[in-house]
């Protein structure tokens, strides 16, 4: 309940209240394979995503969340370049699903993000 | 628990800034300012002890913020990715760098808590503190955002750390001048030390802010690619806000170099003991609420990184378009029913029910600032206009006792702030008081806008004219505004939550004018006073106006 937190810290002027505790934001990822090569059906593929920053990979989470908001964790690997994950999506039936990042920066701030994607048939 | 270690995440950056103004900025005062070797009678050994006093012990509070900082972080990253971060985490620049800042901040506050404190009118000891400054000092460029960039790191890293340095020394001397003002008052040191001391710092400061100048600038340029990138985003909206503190800061810098200035032309020491403290007390408020900023804006996504995510100035004005407050709130089953389908990730809907509850709350609670501002103001105008002389007597209380609305407001938050838990929603209070971070810092919350009423309300009973009681408003709401400014985050929307975040950092400024105006009131003579005092409550209207025509995103 993002604006309930926000108002109270308002109101108030007094406190706290405007807090949000969602981890910030400082790696984050500016460009994805999934723009230009889309995933198909039943076809295992590798994602790789860019981040704008050095990322500690071995803190951080990938997940596949699928419908009903079932999380399952992907496999992530080092890419070729600096800042960059690549992440093994296994084969999947059509259908929307999405990718929740928890990705730990080299400046020490964790940042967690989704990002959208469709398995066409 | 992963809320309350973010919570405390994002404000040991802006105290571990404070400390290392503290024992960075005490160097600087004793080596440069001071420098106690020239003048060993004019210096008392009280003066010497307090000025090492304040180094060490920002010294070791910077120590122990590094540590805590670390142990947050394994915190954060337990709770966020539900796993014990080790031996990952100890592979880390932040960890390794952390512990080495740590041991050798450590280093350099027991040389001045056991060497220099025994020899404080040395010059070779003091130096030999600033050598050992050195090593800690450059240490600290691997924690910066600028350690995780690809482009020009070092340079980048470079530049950090010189205008940390910059800030360290113009805050830390001007913590200094505060204790200086208070150990003359005590008349602890010699009375011609006060002036004397402020000339020399007026020089100094102005060579710090030139520092800082010098680099944040070129900073600003590698961070933000755009005046959209400055307008439209996290990261170019907390620079403004600097900025403008920055100014603020500057301005009253301003007040003090020209008091100083007189003072030597016309020996008139009036303006130099009557006034000048409190707007050194002023600054130093805004240059606390400053490092905070600083810290906040170290956790943003540069600008340059996120085009695609940037809000156009269109956008950002909206936010504070005028409009017709929202004076009806949906219904808490219309609320609830639409939680399921706004918090889900696929298959995501956003709830209208959710962006009017929060219209409601902010544009009743703009409403209850806004009326309770109107008749602070009033409380400035002299004598009414003659057709509302018959209400003057009615007047009169609500010019006095308009704080009154914070016990309404706190009241109000008690029962909007948390719709999901009692009492309103189905968790319990005691259930969703200890078992959630975001709700007990509300409770909090609303507890301390309720308190703080009752105390102001007291405040000005007239039995209690002459108390400290008053000095709490301007503190908590400096405080408020501190809060408002740290705790930027961008979520799983950046763009909506940017736009939700723009508003409350001005909020936030304006929180910071209200108690530094509030302060002046209560400390300066007339007619500063009544000036302090009027562009106080004016804060506040504009605070509550942005309130009373906030409209949410839809997300």
């Amino acid at each position: 309940m993002q604006a309930h937190i926000k108002i109270s810290g308002l109101l108030s002027l007094v406190l706290l209240a405007g807090y949000q505790p969602v981890a910030s934001a400082h790696a984050v990822v500016t460009d994805y394979s999934l723009k230009l090569a889309p995933i198909h059906a039943h076809q295992a593929d590798k994602v790789s995503l860019n981040f704008n920053s050095k990322i500690e990979l071995g803190l951080s989470q990938v997940f596949l969340v699928s419908k009903g908001d079932q999380l399952s964790p992907l496999e992530i690997a080092r890419g070729d370049r600096q800042g960059q994950m690549t992440i093994a999506v296994p084969a999947l039936p059509p259908g929307d699903y999405a990718l929740k990042l928890k990705v730990f920066a080299a400046d020490g701030h964790l940042t967690e993000d989704v990002i959208h994607f469709t398995v066409a048939p | 628990m992963a809320g309350i270690a973010d919570f405390l995440d994002s404000l040991i950056g802006g105290f571990a800034l404070i400390c290392f103004a503290f024992a960075i900025g005490s160097l600087f005062w004793g080596l440069f300012v001071l420098r106690p070797w020239q003048r060993e009678a004019a210096y008392s050994a009280q003066l010497l002890e307090r000025t090492v006093k304040l180094m060490y012990t920002g010294g070791f509070a910077l120590a122990a913020a590094q540590l805590f900082k670390i142990i947050l972080k394994v915190w954060l990253m337990t709770a966020v990715l539900d796993k014990w971060p080790f031996p990952e985490f100890a592979e880390t620049t932040q960890f390794i760098g952390g512990i080495i800042r740590t041991m050798l901040t450590l280093v350099l506050a027991t040389y001045c808590y056991v060497v220099l404190s025994k020899n404080p009118y040395s010059k070779q000891y003091w130096q030999t503190a600033g050598l050992i400054a050195v090593p800690m000092i450059i240490s600290g460029a691997w924690l910066v955002h600028a350690a995780g960039r690809f482009d020009n790191p070092y340079v980048l890293m470079a530049l950090t750390v010189i205008h940390q340095l910059g800030a360290a020394a113009w805050i830390g001397g001007v913590f200094h001048l505060v204790n200086i003002w208070m150990m003359r008052s005590k008349q602890q040191i010699a009375a011609d030390l006060w002036p004397l001391l402020l000339k020399r710092f007026s020089v100094f400061g102005m060579a710090s802010v030139g520092v800082i100048l010098l680099t944040g600038l070129p900073m600003a340029l590698q961070y933000i690619d755009s005046w959209n990138g400055f307008i439209g985003t996290g990261y170019g909206n907390l620079l403004m806000v600097k900025i403008v503190l920055l100014g603020l800061a500057l301005g009253l810098a301003w007040l003090n170099k020209s008091a100083v200035q007189d003072y030597f032309v016309t020996r008139n020491n009036h303006t130099l003991t009557y006034r000048l403290p409190y707007y050194i007390e002023a600054e130093s408020f805004v240059l606390i609420t400053l490092l905070f900023t600083a810290a906040s804006l170290a956790s943003q996504p540069p600008a340059i990184d996120i085009p695609n995510l940037t809000a156009s100035w269109q956008e950002v004005l909206d936010m504070f378009t005028p409009r017709i407050p929202r004076t009806a709130s949906p219904s808490h089953q219309a609320l609830i029913a639409g939680e399921a389908g706004r918090v889900a990730i696929i298959g995501q809907v956003p709830s209208e029910a959710a962006t009017a509850w929060s219209d409601y709350n902010h544009n009743i609670a703009g409403i209850f600032l806004t009326t309770m501002s109107f008749f602070a103001m009033l409380s400035y105008v002299k004598r009414l206009p003659s057709a509302f002389s018959g209400l003057e007597r009615y007047v009169v209380y609500l010019t006095r006792y308009w704080p009154i609305g914070f016990v309404g407001l706190g009241i109000f938050l008690f029962f909007r702030s948390d719709a999901e838990t009692w009492p309103l929603g189905p968790i319990g209070f005691w259930e969703s008081t200890f078992n959630n971070g975001e709700v007990l810092q509300h409770r909090i919350a609303t507890l301390l806008v309720f308190v703080l009423g009752l105390i102001e309300l007291i405040a000005r009973m007239p039995r209690n004219q002459n108390s400290r009681l008053p000095y709490f408003f301007p503190i908590l709401a400096a405080f408020g505004g501190l809060m408002l400014l740290t705790h930027s985050h961008i979520g799983f929307q950046a763009k909506s939550a940017f736009l939700i975040q723009v508003g409350h950092t001005f909020m936030g400024v304006l929180s910071l004018i209200l108690a530094c105006g509030r302060w002046l009131e209560l400390k300066l003579d007339k007619p500063g006073k009544d000036i302090a005092g009027f562009i106080s409550v004016a804060a506040l209207f504009q605070i509550g106006l942005i309130l009373m025509f906030y409209r949410e995103p839809l997300y």
